[in-house]
């Protein structure tokens, strides 16, 4: 991979990477006496490694190949396998996590291992380490085939990945350190913080002079996706995480809002991380790899217009159904509500458009695990976003919200939708990529298909009922008039589902393991294959007029 | 009569689509476009929290934390003690009769950032304060199952062999005044010093903290220890004041009767 | 590509562009989207209406509704009182004894004290409510304050050494911590009081023993150690131990004292609810097997 890199480029990752190992020194000088310094040495190592790699080829032969007839897919074959580790390490985390609900005292006897410590690792591990890792390593090879066009340079997007990749490892080790703001998906301090600022501007920019370089007049729906993710991502995490450190050699900082002001920033951002990252990024996804797998157009691309203007519009308006019923005054609330329901249409125009760009192609689902992954991944995006606006009006969250129902919620969305297309797009990309005439073993994506399915299942049942449950018992009244039950009550009730959910989460990982596998062995023992056309091409395609409606 | 209502949606959307037409060639038409369709939301929601008066109560017996209870807070923060406990009492009958009056936006205003949590795998503290004991606030942090059985609440027993850091504290003190919390010159000077005090009832720093933070304010050993100043003096600290820096919500909302 | 073309298997046109093989359809939005826009824009106008929303600077829309969710719980904690008015009262009215003879009340008070008791008691005395370590059971016959209804009442409105301003205060002094008693007489004494609730022990020990606690415990325990309720100082001569009865716990009690914290429920509880709870006891006392 480094042979592709000019000379001019390999020096350049030089000064990026020396420059990184000399940050992550001064932090672990300045931060010796706080946990600052721990971190100080992990971006000390992790840019050190790097440095030492492009340096030993410093001096290798410049390379041959002509730019202009490839496209540039080194960054996305490395995100794609670091999508594929973190999914492996991450859900790994979340059975663990199920598992010390059901049994607490499945840990070690160290500070480091509590529920309150691993959970945001499972959490910001799935959506940023996997999610973030595989919605990166897409865009690049959605946006340069959309625009059949490559990449501007090879040193940024590099930079993208890896630096985003730093963060995340920042943010996860942190965690376990004990460096947390406490902002829900915003937990990283505020180094991290800032440094994900700079790599987003790269990307962002990496981005744009792609789609500038393009060779189709058009912008693909996909790219308008990839694009409000980025853009809007960058907004929310810009406002939500305002702060001011404590000492600029010390992890702490505190919030720039308070209260009632911060808990509305933290659920604008909240739900939009929902939103930009978890959805509109995986729209982006669903949209260039459904239609190329059943190999049918787009359902309607009007559908498409309304869907995406619906989506970045109304989603905005939403984070407050996390606050119904608390001190947030009401009127914030009401419009949480109506907004939520009103989103309900584009989101669901969205899930309906894939849906119907699969008539035709329903044999082919019927056949192939790898659609039947993103097939499913539609519904249960379509299942989630009904079950979220069903949620956000105000009587039914009195009842879910707090308990378990909303992290069914949330792993129907999470696992059903996110991971589901995320693994179907893997599937799809992975011969692709390394040049292969197919994944190792079709068996294996069949049986991950199915233990993806059940452990979602299993999972998602268990916390609705568990949820319902709970929510149902803690407002349950004797015939007195008063409550029925204490709290410790519900505990117990709780406890089978708890185990249960441990099972399903347990299939899933399972599942992710057999996809990692999977991927490597394509890689390394499946033969050589070229793909017809897979590289720039200038477009023929004719400028119409504004379409007409039919 | 669908077909009348129909007609200014379709009319919206037939030149929504047209400019929709011409902006996806150009990438930064594109991008204008999101960030306008995405901003508008947050500003109509979030910029009238500031303006409007009544957001947040007025209250004049509404104290800070003291040193030692904020770097509880910190702790509470540090080992995602949110993640399980929500302090946020909605405004509801069944929370209202099981926790308390329910929490209003004034109880949190000096709460950066603020604690109210998604999610109860443990019941409500926002008025957990003077609930039980210092030492039963011990024993349950260092092992919540022997005194509830069935609890599914970690073990945080290193808090009370970790000794607490205080010279840190002016600084957090500081940032906290840059914040908006009225910490005076005084506090922040005294800070490390109030901590140890609060937290040795005997010893000779405890008047200042009673000067600088009210006499109302709880100064005990709260770990049991009256020789070492650790992390579970500072949690405990913490978990005790959590309700009470005000009365007003006692005050004004009159207790369920039964 | 052209305009021209056109889906075989749908008939649709194609919007003329192509994008690594992906083409789309210029199907029309369908007409059940459009209907449930209007539903769900219908919904939320209404709901606009009716209800806070819209901010204005300095104030926002209040709703033709007039509605808040403050009022609402108001309301509704209003009308629970109101229905549970004609029990409550009866509880609140009523000595002890009738209640616990009634049986239609009785079931009131035991399934309301069963959330009480477990939210707010438990957590120390135990879902069966016979203590721990540490922690006094509630349902033997031993009463630090008393057993009837209105001490019980009065404990829990202040508690014992809590932070009320009326708290009731029970010192166990330091005896050893504070110099004064050595390490000897501290054992020795230990000995004296397992020897009132039986235990075996030399003569000689009981006797040294016996006269420690007259000079320094007598004053609290009573002469006889079976306690006194004014001062919350248990009796000794029972079987029944807060913090254990064996030599270990019973030294560590001599040498660091005990302040047993019990928290005030006045500003958690009401009136009616704590005396629920002292019957609740009461009966659970009865029931308990001695
Ligand atoms: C895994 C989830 C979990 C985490 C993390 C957790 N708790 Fe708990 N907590 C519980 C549960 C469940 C209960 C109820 C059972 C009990 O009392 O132990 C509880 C009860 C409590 C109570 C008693 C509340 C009451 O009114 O009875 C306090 C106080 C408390 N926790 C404080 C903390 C603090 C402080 C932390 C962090 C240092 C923490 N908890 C972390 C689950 C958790
Ligand atoms: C923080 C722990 C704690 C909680 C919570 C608690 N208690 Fe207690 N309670 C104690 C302790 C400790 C004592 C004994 C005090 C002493 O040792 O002097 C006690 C004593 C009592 C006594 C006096 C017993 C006697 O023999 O006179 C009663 C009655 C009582 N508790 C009832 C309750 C009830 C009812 C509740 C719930 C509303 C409750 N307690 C909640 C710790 C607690
Ligand atoms: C100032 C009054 C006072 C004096 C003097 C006193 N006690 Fe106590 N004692 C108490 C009180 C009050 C308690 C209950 C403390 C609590 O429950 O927290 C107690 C508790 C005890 C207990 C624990 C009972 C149990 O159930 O675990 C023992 C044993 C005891 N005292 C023995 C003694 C002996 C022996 C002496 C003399 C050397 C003594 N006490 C002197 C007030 C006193
Ligand atoms: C192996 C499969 C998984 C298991 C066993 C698992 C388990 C868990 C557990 C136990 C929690 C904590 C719930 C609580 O606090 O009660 C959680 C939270 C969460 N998980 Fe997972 N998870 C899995 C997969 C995923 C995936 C694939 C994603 C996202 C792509 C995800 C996203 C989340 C999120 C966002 C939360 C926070 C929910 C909230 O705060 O409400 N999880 N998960
Ligand atoms: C129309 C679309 C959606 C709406 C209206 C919606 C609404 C909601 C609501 C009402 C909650 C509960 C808030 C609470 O009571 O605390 C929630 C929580 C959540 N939803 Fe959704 N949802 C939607 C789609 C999705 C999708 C597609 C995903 C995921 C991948 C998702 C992920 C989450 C997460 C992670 C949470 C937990 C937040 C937290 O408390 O930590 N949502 N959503
Ligand atoms: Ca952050
Ligand atoms: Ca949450
Ligand atoms: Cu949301």
């Amino acid at each position: 991979m480094m042979s592709n890199l000019t000379s001019t480029e390999r020096a350049r990752a030089m000064l990026i990477t020396g420059a990184g190992v000399l940050i992550g020194l001064t932090m672990a000088a300045v931060g010796r006496n706080d946990p600052m310094g721990a971190h100080g040495w992990i971006v000390l190592l992790f840019c050190g490694v790097l440095f030492f790699i492009v340096g030993q080829k410093l001096y290798d032969a410049e390379p041959v190949e002509d730019r202009s007839v490839s496209y540039y897919d080194d960054p996305t074959k490395i995100g794609i396998l670091l999508a594929l580790f973190w999914a492996v390490v991450a859900m790994g985390m979340g059975v663990w996590v199920a598992s010390q609900l059901a049994w607490p005292d499945l840990r070690f006897d160290a500070a480091w291992s509590s529920f309150g410590r691993i959970r945001p690792v499972h959490t910001s591990g799935v959506i940023f380490g996997f999610g973030g890792n595989a919605l990166i390593a897409t865009s690049f090879h959605i946006m340069q085939r959309t625009s059949r066009a490559r990449m501007p340079d090879q040193v940024s997007p590099w930079f993208v990945l890896l630096g985003f990749n730093l963060f995340c490892v920042v943010a996860a080790s942190g965690y376990l350190i004990g460096i947390t703001q406490s902002k829900e998906y915003a937990e990283p301090e505020w180094y991290a913080d800032l440094w994900l600022v700079i790599v987003w501007v790269v990307y962002f920019v990496l981005y744009i002079r792609t789609l500038a370089r393009r060779n189709e007049p058009h912008i693909y729906v996909a790219n308008w996706y990839y694009l409000s993710f980025i853009l809007v991502v960058a907004i929310l995490h810009v406002v939500n995480n305002l702060a001011i450190p404590a000492s600029f050699s010390g992890a702490k900082s505190y919030s720039a809002f308070s209260g009632v002001q911060d808990a509305m920033v933290q659920w604008w951002y909240g739900h939009n991380a929902v939103a930009f990252f978890l959805t509109t990024g995986f729209l982006g996804m669903l949209y260039y790899f459904l239609p190329k797998r059943a190999g049918r157009p787009i359902y309607s691309y009007r559908l498409s217009i309304l869907s995406f203007w619906g989506i970045v519009f109304f989603y905005i308006w939403v984070g407050s159904h996390h606050l119904h019923y608390t001190a947030l005054p009401q009127w914030v609330q009401t419009l949480g509500v109506t907004f939520s329901v009103m989103l309900l249409v584009p989101s669901w125009a969205s899930a309906g458009n894939a849906l119907m760009t699969l008539n035709g192609a329903w044999h082919k689902v019927r056949d192939d695990a790898t659609l039947r992954f993103m097939m499913v991944a539609a519904v249960f995006y379509g299942l989630s976003t009904f079950e979220g606006s069903f949620m956000a009006i105000r009587p039914v969250n009195a009842l879910s919200h707090y308990t378990d129902w909303t992290v069914g919620h949330v792993h129907s969305g999470a696992m059903g939708w996110v991971a589901m297309i995320t693994f179907g797009s893997i599937y799809a990309l992975t011969p692709v990529l390394w040049r292969r005439e197919t994944m190792y073993s079709w068996k294996a994506v069949e049986w991950h298909f199915w233990l993806a399915l059940s452990g979602t299942v299993i999972y998602v049942f268990a916390m609705w009922n568990s949820g319902i449950t709970q929510g149902l018992m803690w407002r349950t009244y004797t015939e007195s008039g008063t409550l029925r039950f204490s709290f410790v009550d519900t505990l117990i009730a709780m406890h089978p589902y708890y185990i249960a959910r441990a099972f399903g989460g347990l299939l899933f990982f399972t599942g992710a393991c057999i996809c990692f596998w999977n991927v490597v062995m394509t890689i390394r023992r499946v033969p050589h294959h070229t793909p017809a056309i897979d590289y720039p091409t200038t477009s023929e395609a004719m400028e119409p007029a504004v379409p007409a409606a039919e | 009569m669908l077909k009348t209502l129909l007609k200014p949606f379709a009319r919206v959307f037939e030149f929504q689509a047209k400019t929709h037409y011409k902006m996806e060639r150009h990438s930064m038409a594109l991008t204008a476009g999101i960030i306008l369709a995405a901003g508008v939301g947050g500003f109509v929601e979030i910029a009238p929290l500031f303006t409007i008066d009544d957001t947040v109560e007025d209250v004049a017996d509404m104290r800070v934390y003291t040193p030692l209870e904020q770097a509880g807070r910190d702790i509470y923060i540090r080992e995602g003690c949110y993640a399980c406990h929500s302090q946020m009492i909605r405004t509801l009958r069944d929370e209202v009769e099981r926790y308390g009056p329910y929490s209003l936006a004034v109880e949190s205003k000096y709460d950066h950032p603020m604690l109210w949590g998604s999610k109860r795998t443990g019941p409500d503290l926002a008025r957990v304060g003077d609930k039980y004991s210092d030492d039963w606030q011990v024993r349950h942090l260092i092992n919540p199952r022997d005194l509830v059985p069935q609890s599914v609440m970690p073990q945080y027993a290193f808090l009370l062999e970790t000794p607490l850091r205080t010279d840190d504290l002016p600084g957090r003190l500081d940032a906290l005044r840059m914040v908006g919390v009225p910490y005076t010159d005084d506090m922040i000077a005294n800070a490390a010093n109030d901590a140890l005090g609060q937290a040795r009832p005997d010893g000779d720093r405890a008047s200042g903290v009673l000067d600088r933070y009210g006499e109302a304010t709880a100064v005990r050993a709260f770990d049991g220890q009256n020789d070492r100043l650790t992390e579970m003096d500072a949690l405990v600290a913490y978990l005790q004041i959590l309700g009470n820096l005000t009365d007003v919500a006692q005050n004004t909302q009159p207790m369920a009767e039964e | 590509m052209s305009v021209k073309d056109r889906d075989p298997l749908t008939g649709h046109q194609t919007t003329g562009h192509e994008w690594d093989g992906i083409t789309e359809l210029n199907t029309r939005v369908p007409r059940i989207v459009w209907f449930f826009i209007i539903v769900t824009h219908l919904f939320a106008l209404l709901m606009w209406i009716l209800l806070p929303t819209w901010p204005l600077v300095t104030t926002y829309t209040k709703g033709l509704l007039g509605f808040d969710q403050r009022d609402v719980v108001k309301q509704d904690i209003e009308l629970a009182n109101m229905t549970r008015a004609d029990w409550a009262d009866r509880i609140a009215a009523h000595p002890t004894a009738d209640i616990l003879k009634d049986p239609e009340l009785m079931a009131r008070v035991t399934g309301t004290a069963h959330q009480i008791f477990g939210d707010n008691c438990a957590g120390c005395h135990g879902t069966d409510a016979a203590g721990g370590p540490g922690f006094p059971s509630l349902i033997d016959t031993a009463w630090l304050w008393g057993g009837d209804t209105d001490t019980i009442m009065e404990t829990l409105r202040v508690g014992i050494n809590s932070t009320h301003l009326d708290t009731r205060y029970a010192q166990m002094l330091a005896f050893g911590r504070d110099g004064i008693l050595p390490r000897d007489d501290i054992r020795l004494v230990v000995d004296y009081v397992q020897s009132l609730s039986g235990a075996a022990a030399p003569a000689d020990r009981i006797a040294a023993g016996g006269e420690i606690f007259a000079n320094n415990c007598a004053a609290c325990h009573g002469e006889n150690g079976d306690g006194n309720t004014d001062l919350g100082a248990p009796n000794l001569t029972d079987a029944f131990w807060i913090y254990g009865g064996d030599d270990k716990a019973m030294y560590e009690t001599i040498w660091s004292g005990r302040q047993g914290w019990m928290p005030s429920w006045e500003d958690r509880l009401s009136l009616t609810e704590r005396k629920i709870l002292a019957v609740y006891l009461q009966h659970l006392g009865q029931a308990a097997p001695k």
